[in-house]
């Protein structure tokens, strides 16, 4: 009897154990989850629009490369559209789109008025089923065509149960001449907006839980301090006083931020309760520590500190409680970059003189690295969805911002006047 | 026959003239060849003397600042201790310091671009506090002295050498009140 329980409960182990493992699997198998193909013909203009074809390809063209970023979607080639009769919008002929591989169909519709206000139709239909999904209608003026069709993408996004990131925001340092200030624009790095306009040095900026705030840091009066800019209001807010404040990150549950300070006489990692303005000290160490980064849950942060002699990677509780040490290999680590799943950390490593961009898996403890052999790559951090990141490089001689996926692949540059760094991607927009 | 005639000639030759030699070394050294002694008149121009107290009233602070009376110093890559050749040039700062003791210090930290942005602002500001440290062992005031670190964002030469590299690494002492 009691070798029969002492079965039983191995056996459920087992099966716990097992089950955890396939949760594991699981969302390894939707990393590599083959793309869904997706046909996306010209738009058409209704009967009654001004017939823009200037504003149809730009709409086009922008939905054509979010859906291609996305690692969700896949475009059929446009060349297989000319083995098929031309897209009917009344009349769609659905086994042709199948006979060239499309699961999806997406038919776009524009109404063009005289004052060039844009209405888009946006329908989406199941190939296979012949069957209409959804549909949407937009409407917007002439210079929101690309905010138009990146909400046509954030769309397809969520219908297939994928976070949308494509309306989402980075924000980043543009240095002309000796001049650094903050601007925020579209991930994809068009429509650039300054945010900052005082001629000190501005760095590492950060976003607010909601978004809607930018937490940057500036050498207004010598040294550098914390400052919250709001960007609706306009208003800016200094947060700190005395040593030398930055790298701040705001807690996902909004009411918290973390940062660096060396107001105590050296650099320790505090903790700022944005309600009361209290700090809280959570690192006690001879040695810098800083760099401080949430966890997606809140529960812990990541940081960097040297306190085993050279700058390593360690993860903490979010009280400064049970510090363990993430990366064990190498001698400079820094800017810890928490995914929005929780399970990867991405951050820079020095090794041999080169500096490059690492993930490291906090199940598997498995590291990858994402850039390689093109000059120095920074600041790495995630998008909303955590399937791309945004980092700094000066590959090119100047230092601009990339993208580049989760596994390394895909790395385009987004920005290309002045010089660019320190970018922060938005979060999960709600 | 021949051979050997000419075999004796030539080493009685050899001895002949390693005695010689001998003799000569020992009896006369070797007169080396007549040199001229080149001089350049002295012209009686007087410079213009002024005393570390005269230049610290006549000058202003961005003057101090610009001859550098308080000199720059490096650091060893990723390090922050103040290296051996460089401490007598905070003995120097220090002795300065202590006679106009009315003048505040900012002492700015400096890496080389060879680091991350935010660990730079770290080690940028461990690298002020270290010479701001050997100061007041020195006997200098600490509220004569400020620190700020400015990580890798004000380069004082482009390079991509240890030279350069050197010259970045470093803490500037600014005159900020006299």
């Amino acid at each position: 009897m009691k070798i029969r329980q002492t079965v039983l409960v191995a056996f459920v182990f087992l099966v716990s154990w097992q089950l955890s493992g396939q949760e594991e699997i699981t969302i390894r198998i939707k990393e590599g989850m083959p793309m869904i193909p997706v046909a996306l013909p010209d738009f058409q203009f209704t009967e009654t629009s001004l017939p823009n074809n200037e504003i149809k390809n730009l709409i086009h063209e922008t939905l054509w490369q979010d859906l291609e970023f996305s690692r969700v979607f896949k475009l059929v080639p446009r060349e297989h559209y000319s083995y098929i009769a031309r897209f009917n919008a009344s009349a769609i002929n659905f086994k042709d789109w199948a006979s060239i591989q499309a699961n999806i169909l997406i038919s776009g519709q524009l109404e063009i008025g005289a004052d060039e206000r844009i209405i888009f139709s946006l329908k989406i239909y199941e190939v296979n089923s012949a069957r209409f999904i959804f549909g949407r209608n937009y409407g917007g003026k002439k210079d929101l065509c690309r905010m138009i069709a990146h909400k046509a993408a954030d769309e397809m996004m969520k219908h297939f149960g994928e976070k949308p990131l494509f309306t989402s925001k980075i924000v980043y340092v543009c240095e002309t001449g000796s001049d650094k200030e903050i601007y925020i624009m579209d991930y994809d790095g068009f429509r650039p907006t300054r945010i900052t306009f005082n001629n000190y040095i501005d760095m590492l900026p950060s976003w607010s839980a909601n978004n809607e705030k930018i937490i940057y840091t500036a050498y207004r009066h010598l040294s550098p301090d914390l400052y919250m800019f709001d960007i609706y209001s306009g208003k800016t807010e200094l947060l700190s006083s005395g040593g030398v404040n930055y790298a701040a990150d705001w807690s996902p549950g909004a009411d918290q931020i973390v940062y660096t300070s060396s107001k105590d006489g050296n650099t320790e990692i505090y903790l700022k309760d944005m309600k009361t303005g209290q700090d809280k000290r959570l690192t006690f160490n001879p040695a810098i520590d800083t760099s401080p980064c949430w966890s997606p849950n809140g529960r812990e942060i990541a940081f960097t500190s040297q306190r085993n002699g050279t700058p390593q990677i360690y993860v903490m509780d979010a009280e400064g409680s049970n510090i363990r040490r993430i990366t064990t290999e190498g001698s400079y680590h820094d800017s810890p970059a928490w995914s929005p799943d929780g399970m990867r950390i991405a951050y820079v490593s020095r090794i041999e003189g080169r500096f490059d961009i690492y993930v490291f898996n906090l199940k598997s403890n498995d590291i990858i690295k994402l850039t390689e052999n093109a000059g120095r790559n920074e600041n790495p951090s995630w998008s909303p969805d955590g399937r791309h990141l945004v980092f700094s490089s000066n590959r090119s001689g100047k230092y601009q911002l990339y993208l580049v996926d989760y596994d390394g692949r895909n790395i385009r540059q987004i920005t290309s006047s002045g010089e660019n760094k320190m970018p922060k991607w938005q979060r999960l927009l709600k | 026959m021949k051979k050997l005639v000419v075999l004796f000639m030539v080493l009685s030759l050899i001895m002949l003239f390693t005695a010689c030699g001998k003799k000569a070394a020992k009896v006369a050294p070797v007169q080396g060849p007549v040199v001229e002694k080149v001089e350049e008149p002295i012209t009686q121009v007087e410079k213009p003397y002024l005393s570390e107290e005269e230049i610290f009233q006549q000058k202003t602070i961005e003057e101090l600042n610009k001859y550098q009376v308080l000199k720059m110093i490096n650091f060893d890559f990723d390090k922050y201790q103040v290296r051996e050749d460089m401490k007598p040039l905070l003995q120097a700062n220090a002795d300065w310091m202590l006679k106009f003791s009315t003048v505040q210090v900012l002492i700015e930290g400096h890496c080389d671009e060879r680091g991350t942005i935010e660990y730079n602002i770290a080690l940028g500001e461990k690298r002020a506090e270290a010479a701001k440290n050997y100061l007041t062992s020195l006997g200098v005031n600490a509220t004569n002295i400020k620190i700020v670190s400015y990580g890798k964002s004000k380069p004082l030469v482009h390079g991509v050498d240890e030279a350069t590299y050197f010259q970045n690494r470093r803490d500037e002492f600014i005159i900020t009140k006299k």
